[in-house]
């Protein structure tokens, strides 16, 4: 008798992460509403919308009742979408409805005009969709909130006997008695989006979050999200269990004896965190790795956060890592970045259009310590995860360094942010008074998926690259059998 | 030639005064039809007749509402004598619509 609840129909807004979240896309032939403070995005959403939507195959009328058409068309522009094109190509309208404001009032009216305009372009490209961008602006002609109620209904209604796929855009009112003018078209929309522009620790960070889907669920955490020069890029990162890849066979270490330690070297697809004082080798140890690496002619993503790529250079060559070969054959390459430059947000979106286009086997970030300066230390860890999340479920093998300050005591968090739990290796590098000099000592503190040597070891950087003095060979420095309690010596 | 004495002709009804009103309306419905009315008794009562009445449906010509940026109905647009005014509604409120039309008399 009672058949299934069918999933409703939907449409793909082919925004990255968006549709994830709204689990397929906005409701085909209902309506959708965007409300957000100035700045927050509401037009670029319904523009990247529309824009992707008429490059697929359904045409679709933008109207806007406050920015200008030329304004809307350079904003899609510096997203790589050429609305002008689409326009002369039939493929999109767009209306700008912007009252001058010297027009009399003068007895009832209603926005049948508008309509009208809308439905006749929507004829003639054949529309499928509808943007009303700022719609809070023409409503304001009316001056009475009951009488902007009344023409929404109508105006829904209107949508919903054309069967259009509509997103409007109002703007949230955040001052005084407007806090409730729009809420009513909470219930009225059948989707609801808000978006938020926010800054946290000095840097701006934009939200989005889905409030209701009628007959869809949906991810219901907030999602950030940034406007790069592709559009809008969502991270719903806690939408559903990480599809991580199990960790893989051995690769090289670079160094004979940290593989001697860890029986053959670190786990393909794992994540080995280096923590260790300033000037303990954690760059060195990277670029060790990075160079055997390249060598073999797999590929090394490097994200530095610490120094320029011609410092991070000079610094190798001085300790005999040239890593030069490498970048020449592109098998090596170098994003830097101050992270007070911008946004967490952003940060990743760069990392993961590198990750995109490069294709690395393997990926350095130097040094988790700097990314707490892309805001907050919540936004620091925001960005490690996702960047983690993301390079796990591609297989990519991932170092992290992390620079901690003070001797190290027992149980201290190495990662200094709490993450420990992503990470598979940890690699500790320490100084040691030995007397007329300081010494440098390596420990594998865990290493998951693999036997490892709980000896401390001693190590030198010289300008021939790292020594192990011990000599360590592989089956001697395997763990269970050495058993030294007090480590270095 | 015509189109020059329409000119003509048209510079000269607008010397004597003459007006030239536009009423844009979204179908015939009760707005619309008083809308018209209400234009319609003002015509009399306080230009004597010295006007002339277009309307424009803008469900049957889009392009028209396009190109007057008629974004509600009804719109009356007051084309001549110059200045151009829009007045937006049903032009209910008759001394509102006088003042903005420049007529004198808005007495009741």
């Amino acid at each position: 008798m009672h058949g299934k609840p069918r999933p409703i129909p939907k449409v793909p807004t082919r925004i990255r992460g968006l549709d994830e979240v709204l689990e397929g896309g906005l409701p085909r032939g209902r309506t959708t509403l965007a409300s957000g403070g100035p700045g927050s995005g509401k037009t670029v959403l319904g523009l990247e919308f529309l824009c992707r939507g008429a490059m697929a195959g359904e045409p679709g009328v933008f109207v806007t009742f406050e920015e200008r058409a030329e304004a809307i068309r350079k904003n899609a522009l510096s997203m790589g979408l050429d609305l002008a094109a689409l326009e002369k190509a039939g493929k999109v309208a767009v209306v700008e409805a912007r009252l001058d404001g010297e027009e009399v009032l003068s007895g009832d009216f209603d926005i049948r005009g508008v309509l009208a305009i809308v439905e006749g372009h929507a004829k003639r490209i054949r529309a499928k969709r509808v943007v009303m961008d700022a719609l809070d602006v023409l409503l304001r002609v009316y001056g009475d909130p009951q009488r902007e109620r009344n023409e929404l209904y109508r105006l829904h209604d209107w949508l919903m006997d054309r069967k259009l796929t509509s997103f409007l855009s109002v703007k949230a009112q955040l001052d005084g008695n407007m806090v409730h003018r729009y809420e009513f078209l909470d219930f009225m929309a059948d989707c609801v989006i808000r978006l938020d522009h926010r800054v946290q620790g000095q840097v701006a960070t934009r939200r989005l979050r889905v409030i209701k889907y009628r007959g869809s669920g949906f991810g219901t955490n907030e999602y950030p999200y940034v406007i790069g020069g592709h559009g809008i890029v969502l991270f719903p990162l806690t939408q559903a269990e990480l599809p991580h890849q199990p960790l893989g066979p051995k690769v090289p270490s670079g160094l004979a004896g940290l593989d001697a330690m860890m029986d053959g070297g670190f786990r393909r697809a794992a994540c080995i965190l280096m923590a260790g004082t300033s000037g303990t080798g954690k760059t060195t140890l990277a670029n060790a790795f990075a160079r055997a690496a390249c060598r073999r002619k797999e590929k090394v993503l490097y994200l530095s956060f610490e120094e320029s790529q011609e410092a991070m250079i000079a610094g190798m060559l001085s300790v005999g890592i040239d890593l030069r070969p490498a970048l020449r054959g592109k098998r090596l390459m170098v994003q830097t970045a101050l992270p007070e430059a911008m946004g967490s947000d952003n940060h990743l979106l760069r990392a993961l259009e590198a990750i995109d286009s490069f294709k690395p086997d393997h990926l350095i970030l130097d040094a988790i310590s700097a990314c707490v300066r892309m805001g907050s230390e919540s936004a620091a860890f925001d960005y490690l995860m996702r960047l983690v999340a993301v390079v796990k479920e591609r297989g990519i093998t991932c170092i992290l360094t992390n620079q901690i300050t003070g001797l190290l005591g027992g149980g201290e968090e190495l990662s200094g942010i709490g993450f420990s739990s992503v990470v598979d290796a940890v690699i500790h590098l320490r100084f040691v008074d030995a007397g007329q000099e300081i010494g440098r000592q390596i420990l594998i503190v865990k290493a998951r998926g693999s036997g490892h040597s709980n000896r401390r070891e001693s190590y030198y950087i010289t300008d021939q690259g790292i020594n192990f003095p011990n000599n360590l060979r592989l089956p001697s420095a395997r763990a269970g059998q050495a058993d030294s309690k007090d480590g270095g010596k | 030639m015509s189109k020059s004495h329409q000119a003509k002709h048209r510079a000269r009804k607008e010397q004597r005064g003459h007006y030239l009103l536009r009423l844009f309306m979204a179908g015939n419905g009760e707005n619309s039809q008083k809308a018209l009315a209400n234009l319609r008794r003002l015509c009399h009562q306080h230009l004597n007749g010295r006007c002339t009445i277009e309307t424009v449906d803008v469900v049957k010509d889009f392009e028209a509402a396009v190109r007057n940026n008629i974004l509600v109905t009804p719109a009356l647009v007051l084309v001549a004598p110059r200045p151009r005014v829009m007045i937006l509604g049903n032009l209910s409120d008759l001394p509102k619509v006088l003042v903005a039309l420049r007529l004198p008399g808005s007495e009741s």
